[in-house]
């Protein structure tokens, strides 16, 4: 038996309402998925967009000194490169000079075994006191090396970033 | 011997004055700026080495790409990896002239403008710039200041369409640093 004998002939607008129905609640549902998609997209982008920098305080560090990181940065080993760039180290040393950038930052330079050269550290806070010639570990994002003037015996520095004391 | 013990006197002063005549910092400040219809876009690095010979005028800049600091963590990720390739290409750098340095008197205090000419190195391509800035001189310190526009496509800096509203074609480039005599 097809809808023909089935007695819908004698209700002509009983097909069309029903499909009309259906059509409209999978529109409906084709609108609310889409909505949904598009918000967990927006949302998802939205959360990666907004992520915050990782917390150098609370990261687990690779712990050096200051005259072991300087010289492995400073001769170009690529291991080292992998073991040291980029991440959090935690870098023990001798307070050479505390200086003050153009932003008002401080600037703590540690002592390496090269006259001239340091471990650059740029503080992300202006607090606690500290004098040359006091021992110190500092934790920072190392983000490498910079030659310096051969030239002029300017030797380069090994510089960290958003640094904090650990003790 | 005597003549030993002069040519040892001369050379130690001649040394000794062309050692004056070089300043330099470790801690230069660079920012960057790229002003789109979507965001702006504003990243600063304070790890800049720069140095400077206040008779001659050569002055050189050497960064590391990874030292910008941006406002939001994805936008230097997205600066590193994407489009300064920073893991090909660490270092950005500047060598070139204060072509008018004479202009400057180092010893009396005052702002200077000047004219900088050099190449200047971005995501490993270097092009020939020129820029103006200026020399400050206060109570015996020597600081230079001076900001530039670069455009991302000479150095082969590739922006994706899907992000080219976020992102400026041209990138102002100021720099400030505060020497000191070496």
């Amino acid at each position: 038996m097809d809808w023909k004998t089935a007695g819908y002939r004698n209700e002509p607008g009983f097909l069309n309402q029903n499909s009309m129905g259906m059509r409209k609640k999978i529109l409906i549902n084709i609108l609310l998925l889409t909505v949904m998609l598009f918000s967990t997209v927006a949302l998802i982008g939205f959360i990666i967009w907004n992520k915050p920098h990782r917390s150098v305080r609370d990261a687990t560090a690779v712990e050096t000194n200051a005259v072991a990181l300087y010289h492995a940065l400073s001769h170009d080993s690529a291991t080292m490169k992998t073991f040291f760039l980029n991440k959090v180290v935690a870098v023990s040393g001798k307070i050479k000079q505390v200086q003050q950038n153009r932003e008002g930052a401080r600037v703590i330079l540690l002592e390496t075994s090269i006259p001239g050269a340091s471990v650059n550290c740029t503080m992300e806070e202006n607090t606690g006191s500290f004098k040359a010639g006091n021992t110190i570990q500092i934790k920072g994002i190392c983000i490498g090396y910079i030659n310096g003037d051969p030239d002029i015996g300017l030797p380069g520095d090994v510089f960290l970033t958003r640094c904090y004391t650990s003790f | 011997m005597k003549i030993n013990f002069l040519l040892t006197v001369v050379l130690f002063l001649v040394f000794q004055s062309a050692g004056a005549q070089v300043y330099y910092t470790k801690n230069g400040n660079v920012t960057f700026f790229s002003k789109s219809p979507l965001q702006d876009i504003e990243a600063e690095n304070n790890q800049v080495i720069s140095v400077m010979n206040i008779q001659t005028g050569e002055l050189q800049f050497s960064l590391l790409n990874n030292a910008f600091h941006f406002p939001k963590a994805k936008m230097e990720e997205d600066f590193n990896e994407n489009y300064m390739e920073s893991n090909k290409y660490p270092r950005s750098g500047f060598k070139g002239m204060v072509t008018d340095i004479n202009a400057v008197d180092f010893t009396k205090d005052g702002t200077y403008p000047v004219a900088v000419k050099g190449d200047l190195t971005i995501h490993g391509v270097t092009k020939t710039i020129t820029a103006k800035g200026a020399i400050i001189v206060s109570k015996g310190t020597i600081s230079a200041v001076s900001s530039f526009t670069v455009f991302v496509k000479d150095y082969g800096i590739k922006i994706p369409n899907i992000v080219s509203n976020n992102i400026a074609e041209r990138i102002k480039i100021s720099v400030n640093c505060s020497y000191q005599e070496k």
